[in-house]
């Protein structure tokens, strides 16, 4: 769309770079704290108690054709909110048609039978509706998102429906997109922290789609009109779809409104995906790349992390947060506060279906960045060898489970906790348990994972900037490899 | 007592187009202005168990002088360095400690703070705002600590970054007035010239009560609140009234261009930028429309136009930039590999010229006015954006209640007033141009 540069708006705090949204996911900034370089002086008057909440259950309804839908009603607003889950993102893509799926999401919109792209810009922009389809390469599901005035709700379904089911992909809009894609690319690539993440992915997983932020280009080039088509038969089925939905509309009304939009939705079989192999690196390597003009240099230091559902995860949650999770931890604390190197400094982990990464990401001016890797050491370091103390604990715990009253206040945090839920298929308490679940995990779980997912002869380094400048730094961290697409 | 707006709030719901749903739709609120002259806005909402807290100060960049630009900004960050009963980072760690979030943030017109948290937490929200409104401790220590902070910040968004210093030379080039012809970030040798005193003076000048808007929104008893807000922020001591900038603009009376070149970038930018007027005028509602009809969404002209069929831009997009003073309809384009930028300029200017021509559609005019009862939902849906609609709307306008009124400013415009302000503002003699091409450095590798 009209991708473009940001206006600035200046900040005190920095929303971390890799925002991948943790649960439980909660609207607004950053989050956590450290006790480590904190000054307590005991006087503010503190509520010791934790607002323990409940999170709204969905409604649910199923369709005639097997399409499953969880409505969270709430007519505080006359608007509405839909997510289509599809089964299937880059991770159904066939290893040589890898892109179909996002290309396939993208071409939604650009022409059915009854309607051409302008058309149908121009029928949802009238209605104040939005609609996007997005499938990442290394994401297991394409994702339609839909909202608007509850109004236009019958208008809007009518248009949605025909773009979820009969979509052209006429050959004139692939190769406008691929025109478009190419060149918003070229942007793209300017930018460190896009090609820090790039080619930290790549060093994680290698030939792996989690290596993938964008597919390859010679792969998206190659793509036809009947790829999508095929994609699209396969994938788009009610019976391998989910919706979830919030607003200012019963489940009956829904229901019955969907029924008459989508109702004509043909099922169809379900397609098994079947994950690639992944081969993670054996041995810390450090990988720079050189971006003339730089002033900062851009880090990400991490490894292979760990899948959603693995039961390292909720002391993961808790060693991040102590970690990198926001402006009071201890990256934050120590990089930012106490030595002023950069703007920001935070952690951040991943993990779906196939194993995620954990990650320690700043960007420093040029002239510290010595400084900078010792500091980011030191800290890993010390999670690893020292346990964490009682009151940085308890009050870690505190955060998390805190943060769960303001996502009552955030419908988009709501649906995507239920999101979580319904594709890993986690049990319906599972939001209600969390915190008892967060509450039990002790000082020695996180030096555990902390050793295990730290450790430094796994860790990969990335350094974006002035190489000429930082390698000799970087090189005693691990062996110096080649940076992929470094013919540039 | 509490000065009541509700009434008056009332009264404009019959201007108001109605929607069928019964859903209510504006945020009823109460102002009461203390004894030390602080504005505070009370929005009691139990449909969740959060309060988001809100202190808007009526100074921005806009208000520095020359030789200490940034310094705004650079105080903002001064602000979570501690106070008399504050630790150094203590205000971070117990709002995250207890699952709220905040942030602080500057901008030419306008310096804000804001917590949201469980609204168990009430009392510490205030308690944390008020500490530091009273009695921030400033070292120097610290300063140079945040000095630092703030020059990584212009580093990561500006020195760093692709079109970074575009940004900033835009702002240059626009301007002649000096309050909005700076950037808010700053230069680097200003940053480093600030010193203490200019800390504490700056402090004693704007962050007085009588410079300040309180805002609470969310759930909590509003006797209660009412109390502990009076219990915190009533005892801090009423400052002399700052000096106000005059933030005149000459009437601009030639078109303004530049070419700058950047090692950072990949491909051609330009900023096509066009001189409007103050905010909360009649126009620029009429602008906002405009501005949709322009480069909202990809049913726009500018995307349909020049990135879809011509295939000239690699991406495409504008903004209304309403200001207390004089703001500005600005469109930014980056260019596809190869593409010239006077092609584009030709197509945009086509697109302009079509507009001053032609009404608008009555499809464009109905969506326009739909995103906009969209946006304004969106916008009041969560207690800290109305918490923030609050505070902004009286610092910029002196006005609260445009939160529930400027639905309808945006629903009374025509498409005559659309190609009114099209001509009257659109035109070559208002317009600055600021063209960025990729230095060599950056193109070579290609």
């Amino acid at each position: 769309m009209t991708k473009n540069l940001k206006w600035i708006v200046y900040t005190a705090a920095l929303v971390p770079l890799l925002c991948l949204g943790q649960t439980p996911a909660a609207p607004g900034q950053a989050e956590p704290e450290s006790i480590s370089q904190v000054e307590l002086k005991g006087k503010v008057p503190v509520n010791p108690e934790t607002l323990r909440v409940k999170l709204p259950r969905p409604q649910e309804a199923v369709l005639s054709n097997g399409l499953r839908v969880y409505l969270l009603e709430d007519r505080k607003l006359p608007t509405f909110a839909m997510y289509f889950v599809v089964k299937g993102g880059g991770l159904a893509d066939p290893p040589d048609k890898r892109g179909v799926a996002m290309v396939t999401a993208s071409l939604l919109r650009e022409g059915t039978k009854e309607r051409t792209s302008r058309e149908i810009a121009e029928q949802l922009a009238t209605l104040g509706s939005s609609m996007s389809a997005s499938a990442s390469p290394s994401s297991g599901e394409s994702g339609i998102s839909v909202s608007g005035l509850s109004d236009n709700l019958d208008a809007t379904l009518a248009i949605v429906a025909d773009v979820l089911r009969h979509p052209t992909f006429p050959q004139t809009e692939l190769d406008k997109f691929k025109a478009r894609f190419a060149s918003q690319l070229q942007y793209q690539r300017s930018l460190p922290g896009f090609i820090a993440q790039e080619q930290f992915l790549s060093a994680i997983y290698g030939e792996h789609p989690g290596s993938l932020i964008v597919p390859p280009e010679d792969a998206i080039a190659a793509l036809t009109s009947k790829d999508l088509a095929a994609y699209h038969a396969r994938i788009y089925r009610p019976n391998n779809t989910f919706l979830l939905a919030h607003g200012d509309v019963s489940l009956k009304d829904l229901t019955a409104k969907l029924e008459r939009a989508l109702g004509g939705w043909e099922k169809g079989a379900i397609p098994d995906t079947k994950l690639p192999d992944l081969s993670p690196p054996t041995k810390a390597r450090v990988f720079i790349v050189d971006r003339p003009g730089s002033v900062q240099t851009s880090l990400r230091i991490g490894a292979l992390g760990i899948e959603r559902k693995s039961e390292d995860y909720f002391a993961m949650v808790v060693t991040n947060h102590i970690l990198g999770g926001g402006p009071a931890s201890r990256l934050f604390m120590n990089l930012r506060e106490d030595k002023g190197y950069t703007y920001g400094a935070s952690s951040t982990f991943t993990g779906s279906t196939f194993p995620g990464f954990v990650a320690a990401v700043t960007d420093v001016r040029t002239e510290v960045t010595e400084g900078a890797m010792r500091e980011l050491m030191k800290e890993l370091e010390r999670l690893a060898k020292e346990p964490v103390g009682k009151s940085e604990l308890e009050n870690a715990k505190r955060a998390l489970v805190g943060r769960f009253a303001l996502s009552l206040d955030s419908p988009q945090a709501l649906l995507s906790n239920l999101a979580t839920q319904k594709i890993y298929g986690f049990p319906d308490d599972y939001w209600d348990t969390y915190p008892q679940h967060i509450d039990a995990i002790t000082a020695k779980d996180i030096q555990r994972v902390a050793q295990k997912y730290y450790a430094p002869d796994r860790l990969q380094f990335v350094a974006v900037g002035d190489a000429g400048a930082v390698r000799e730094i970087l090189e005693q961290y691990g062996t110096v490899a080649s940076p992929s697409g470094s013919k540039e | 007592m509490p000065r009541t707006l509700a009434a008056f709030a009332l009264l404009s719901l019959s201007l108001c187009c109605g929607s069928a749903s019964a859903a209510p739709d504006r945020v009823e609120f109460t102002e009461t202005t203390l004894k030390n002259g602080l504005r505070v806005q009370l929005a009691p909402d139990s449909t969740a168990p959060v309060i988001a807290l809100h202190i808007a100060y009526d100074v921005g960049s806009k208000d520095e002088r020359k030789g200490l630009t940034g310094f705004a900004h650079l105080f903002e960050h001064m602000m979570f360095k501690g106070s008399e009963n504050v630790g150094d980072g203590e205000h971070f760690y117990q709002i995250f400690t207890s699952g709220g979030v905040m942030n602080g943030t500057t901008s030419p017109d306008m310096t804000n703070y804001y917590e949201t948290l469980p609204a168990n937490q009430l009392e510490m929200a205030l308690f944390l705002e008020a500490d530091r409104m009273r009695s921030l401790e400033i070292t120097q220590e610290k300063l140079d600590n945040q000095r630092h902070a703030v020059q990584e910040e212009r580093r990561l968004r500006i020195d760093n970054q692709p079109y970074g210093r575009s940004f900033e030379r835009l702002g240059e080039l626009l301007y002649d007035n000096f309050a909005y012809k700076h950037s808010t970030i700053g230069s680097m040798e200003d940053l480093n010239a600030a010193s203490i005193e200019d800390v504490d003076e700056f402090f004693k000048t704007y962050y007085a009560p009588n410079n300040a808007v309180l805002s609470l929104v969310g759930d909590f008893e509003p006797d209660e609140a009412m109390r502990l807000i009076r219990k915190y922020f009533e005892p801090i001591p009423r400052q002399p009234e700052p000096p106000r900038v005059d933030l005149k603009e000459p009437q601009q009376t030639a078109e303004r261009r530049e070419t700058i070149s950047d090692p950072l970038a990949r491909l051609p930018h330009a900023f096509i930028v066009y001189k409007t007027v103050p905010g909360n005028t009649p126009d620029q509602y009429a602008l906002e429309v405009l501005g949709s009809v322009l480069f909202g969404g990809d049913s726009s002209r500018l995307y349909q136009k020049l990135n879809k069929e011509l295939e000239l831009v690699a991406g495409i997009g504008g903004f209304v930039d309403e200001r207390i003073g004089t703001g500005s309809l600005r469109i930014s384009a980056t260019m596809r590999p190869g593409r010239e930028i006077k092609d584009m300029e030709a197509a945009l200017y086509e697109e302009i010229e079509r507009i001053q021509r032609e009404p608008i559609a009555a499809w464009e005019l109905e969506k326009a006015k739909n995103s906009t009862r969209y946006g304004y939902y969106s916008a009041i849906r969560g207690t800290q954006s109305r918490a923030m609609l609050l505070g902004a709307f009286t610092i910029k306008f002196n006005d609260p209640n445009l939160i529930n009124t400027r639905m309808q400013k945006v629903e009374a415009v025509t498409a005559a007033d659309v190609q009114r302000v099209a001509r009257q503002y659109l035109r070559e003699r208002n317009r600055t141009v600021l063209i960025t091409m990729p230095a060599a450095a950056a193109t070579a590798g290609l």
